[in-house]
């Protein structure tokens, strides 16, 4: 028996007469409403699917969104899956009137809904949703300016030992003492990565206590703008040592972004100047072991510290000092020894308090609501988890 | 020519290799070669892709794009000596939207977001009997709550690491150790492989052993 | 002029971005930032260029040591600047893409970029190994919990971690390595992640507050040039 060959289905926006309609329902209740706390340019579609879109044998195959501008002809926007009851339309105008349905689309009809209201989307000055980051922001950044005035006004603050950092003024004297060099690694990102302003804020302080020692300093960097402001705080540092000719730029030197090409480059530097000390300060990748596990086959101590949490078990194997995180930021206040700047510390201490307090109240209370479920305590636990919610 | 660059690969990739034996010239050549041909790259790089295709074809529709233009000449002013300080003004910029966006960034993701995951109940009625799905969720959550707990007092700079602070902060450097060592042997495996691909290049690819 | 511009510029940009988060008309300002400094990093990179040249020029007219590869470098630099510039062997003119299939750029990207640096990141099987051999001799208890985790996480990453701990019941199953080590990834490990990343969190934006505030201020120099 010859089976006449199917023709392949037409898409079904261009219907053919004779096949056999496969009729579903249309979309119910489209109603459009303007995006929350936007610059005026989305809008958010919602509605009901075709009651003939169904998770198993549903006839539904898409939904197209049509959407009529200032009254316009409607064109079609976006085309979604079955079960799509929600679309939000980007990239708007808030001068324009907007108007939207919903096409239901089965293999070979088309069921549409009614045409929503027309609206222009609003503009909003405030975002409104992010009210409570911006009060916890402000409580931490109070506290930690707070604590800086303090300081300042000369109350003493304590500040815990951290031995990372106690370590590199011995450090820097050993590579004084032995004659070599001393290799500071600022990472692989650019001056638009914090890690990196933190090595660079760091080197401010390490620089200083090489400008005083007289130790040589050899910074080969991945980044153009960060040989810059390396060699701006290394001069300050000399010049606030009151040794502004000992300086030279030939201290920090470019050799390329290329990842691995500076870590080739820098692996060569360290097994042919055998650096009495290295830091490797910043933002790093998978080179971070390749670079701690050769300075260490050189004999060089190091001191290490990143903020990405995928790296620091490298350093902390290879290298005989790690910053972890959070020590990375603090250590140029910590080395700076300005009370100003230790109360900056302080002040993260407030931030840290606040977020074990947040934990602990919330950990708390939804036991009790998962064991007891008590209105009250649902209540004070769904604030709390509304607080620290960010929603964009 | 497809014979040549397998050579060369393979020349190159022992290059790099000889380094873990020591560094010789070897070694030196295939890093010249590195350097060199890779910051060529990236200038080339940068050059077609921000300052072409995001300057020069922006800036019509975009005239604040020469802001941009305008902080990276200032900069160039290094070279002249008695006004290179005034490139201390797009890096003075640059320091100060790093540290601006970043807070926020910040803010939001490692602090909000982390405590809002971290609030969550120890016990649930919902849990099932028997060791696996009970104990262990409880245990696991348990572990969760007071290892984050534990490794933030680990964190504080206002306080003496000593008496049952110190004991705390000590537990919590052993909850951050164990995520380390998770971490490190995670990637062990992942490291090795990389290896094995390059002999397999050599072996396979560059001398056609079948592997 | 010197430093009170600059720390002006660094207090009003930063602070500015800060508040742009909860301006919505103002949200499009960090991806400019972005934008402007994708420009500043072309022009920088004459800086940096200029001074990878000046470093190879020296020890080539100096005869410093190894001055020899000094002129593979700076000729492999000229090399790559001219293929894609120019666009050398691209098919099509100058407006073709850069990384057209043929073009000299990408041939070199293929055949010596790649090998080079996939074989320089392969090299980390032998540091990792030389590293955990350190550790494993560390004697401190930090050192011997991280190592510890390690080896789980390890040996339940491979078949051997199953047919170690097999023969543990299904009631203790928990305990079986491939458990252990995926309970360790979930419970532990994530603690532990939080606490690290909570500490990052603040340290960044004490930092930022110091930079932005200008108590920080040790990368704009000294008061000369």
């Amino acid at each position: 028996m010859v089976v006449p060959a199917r023709a392949v289905p037409e898409p079904a926006d261009s219907l053919k007469a004779d096949s056999v309609e496969i009729i579903i329902a249309p979309p119910t209740s489209p109603v459009v409403s303007d995006f929350k706390y936007d610059d005026g340019n989305s809008l958010i579609l919602t509605w009901v699917p075709s009651i003939d879109d169904l998770p198993v044998g549903g006839k539904v195959l898409s939904y197209h969104i049509f959407r009529s501008d200032n009254g316009g002809e409607a064109k079609k926007i976006a085309e979604l899956i079955p079960g799509a009851n929600y679309y939000k339309d980007e990239d708007l105008y808030s001068d324009t009137n907007y108007a939207y349905h919903v096409v239901a689309l089965s293999s070979n009809s088309r069921a549409a809904s009614f045409q929503t209201a027309s609206i222009r989307p609003q503009r909003e000055w405030v975002n409104l949703n992010l009210k409570y980051l911006f009060f916890i922001a402000l409580i931490i950044a109070a506290s930690v300016i707070y604590f800086i005035e303090t300081a300042k006004r000369g109350k003493k603050l304590f500040v815990r030992k951290i031995a990372g950092l106690e370590a590199v003024d011995e450090a820097i004297g050993r590579a004084t003492e032995m004659g070599r060099t001393i290799l500071f690694i600022p990472g692989i990102h650019d001056m638009d990565d914090v890690q990196t302003l933190a090595a660079i804020t760091i080197l401010g302080r390490v620089s200083r206590v090489v400008a005083d020692y007289d130790t040589k300093i050899r910074m080969p960097v991945a980044r153009s703008l960060v040989m810059t402001a390396a060699r701006e705080t290394i001069k300050a540092s000399y010049m606030s040592a009151g040794r502004p000719d000992a300086y030279n730029d030939d201290m920090v030197n470019y050799v390329t972004d290329e990842q691995f090409g500076y870590v080739a480059a820098v692996d060569g530097i360290m097994v042919r100047e055998k650096p009495a000390t290295i830091f490797l300060l910043g933002a790093f990748f998978a080179e971070s072991l390749i670079l701690a596990e050769t300075g260490n086959s050189v004999g060089a101590i190091q001191i290490a510290g990143t903020a990405r949490p995928a790296q620091l078990p490298f350093f902390i194997a290879a290298c005989d000092f790690t910053l972890i995180g959070e020590e990375l930021f603090a250590a140029s206040a910590y080395l700076s020894g300005e009370p100003k700047q230790l109360g900056s510390l302080k002040g993260q201490d407030v931030g840290k308090g606040i977020a074990m307090l947040a934990i602990l109240l919330g950990v708390l209370l939804s036991t009790i609501a998962a064991v007891g479920d008590t209105e009250t305590i649902t209540d004070i636990l769904n604030f709390i988890t509304r607080v620290f919610t960010v929603t964009n | 020519m497809e014979h040549f660059a397998l050579w060369l690969a393979a020349f190159l990739t022992l290059g790099i290799i000889s380094f873990l034996y020591k560094d010789n010239a070897w070694y030196k050549l295939t890093e010249a070669i590195f350097v060199g041909l890779s910051a060529g790259y990236w200038f080339v790089t940068l050059f077609w892709d921000n300052f072409y295709g995001k300057f020069w074809i922006g800036k019509g529709e975009h005239a604040y794009l020469y802001v941009g233009a305008f902080l990276g000449l200032l900069m160039l002013l290094r070279l002249i000596p008695k006004i290179g300080w005034i490139s201390r003004w797009p890096l003075s910029f640059i320091v100060g939207a790093t540290s601006g966006l970043w807070l926020i960034n910040y803010f939001s993701s490692n602090i909000m977001k982390q405590v809002q995951a971290t609030i969550f109940p120890l016990f649930s009625s919902q849990y099932g009997a028997g060791f696996d799905a009970g104990a262990a969720t409880v245990i696991g959550n348990l572990v969760i709550f007071l290892g984050t707990f534990t490794g933030l007092v680990y964190f504080f700079f206002s306080k003496e690491h000593k008496g049952a602070f110190g004991y705390t902060a000590k537990v919590g450097i052993w909850v951050i150790m164990i995520t380390f060592g998770a971490s490190f042997g995670y990637t062990v495996m992942s490291r090795m492989s990389l290896f094995i691909g390059r002999i397999d290049f050599l072996l396979s690819d560059w001398l056609g052993m079948i592997l | 002029m010197k430093r009170g511009v600059p720390l002006i510029i660094t207090f009003v940009v930063g602070t500015v971005l800060i508040f742009s988060v909860f301006i919505p008309p103002m949200e499009n300002l960090g991806e400019n930032f972005t934008l402007f400094f994708d420009i500043i990093a072309v022009f920088a990179f004459f800086l940096g260029g200029g001074n990878l040249l000046r470093v190879h020029l020296t020890k080539l007219t100096r005869r410093k040591r190894d001055w020899e590869y000094s002129i593979v470098t700076i000729v492999g630099f000229f090399f790559m600047l001219a293929c894609g510039l120019f666009k050398i062997g691209n098919p099509g003119d100058i407006s073709a893409s850069l990384t057209a299939e043929g073009s000299w750029f990408q041939t070199i990207y293929d055949n010596v970029f790649v090998p080079l640096g996939s074989t320089m990141y392969a090299l980390l099987a032998f540091f990792v190994a030389s590293a955990s051999y350190r550790a494993f001799r560390a004697k401190n208890r930090e050192a011997t919990i991280l190592l510890i985790a390690a080896f789980i996480i390890l040996l339940g990453r491979t078949p051997l971690g199953t047919f170690v701990t097999g023969w543990i019941p299904d009631s203790f199953s928990v305990l079986q390595i491939p458990n252990l080590a995926i309970w360790i990834m979930n419970s532990p490990n994530l603690a532990g992640q939080r606490a690290i990343m909570i500490g990052i969190g603040l340290g960044v934006v004490s930092m930022s507050l110091r930079l932005i505030l200008g108590i920080e201020r040790t990368y704009l120099g000294g008061e000369d040039k």
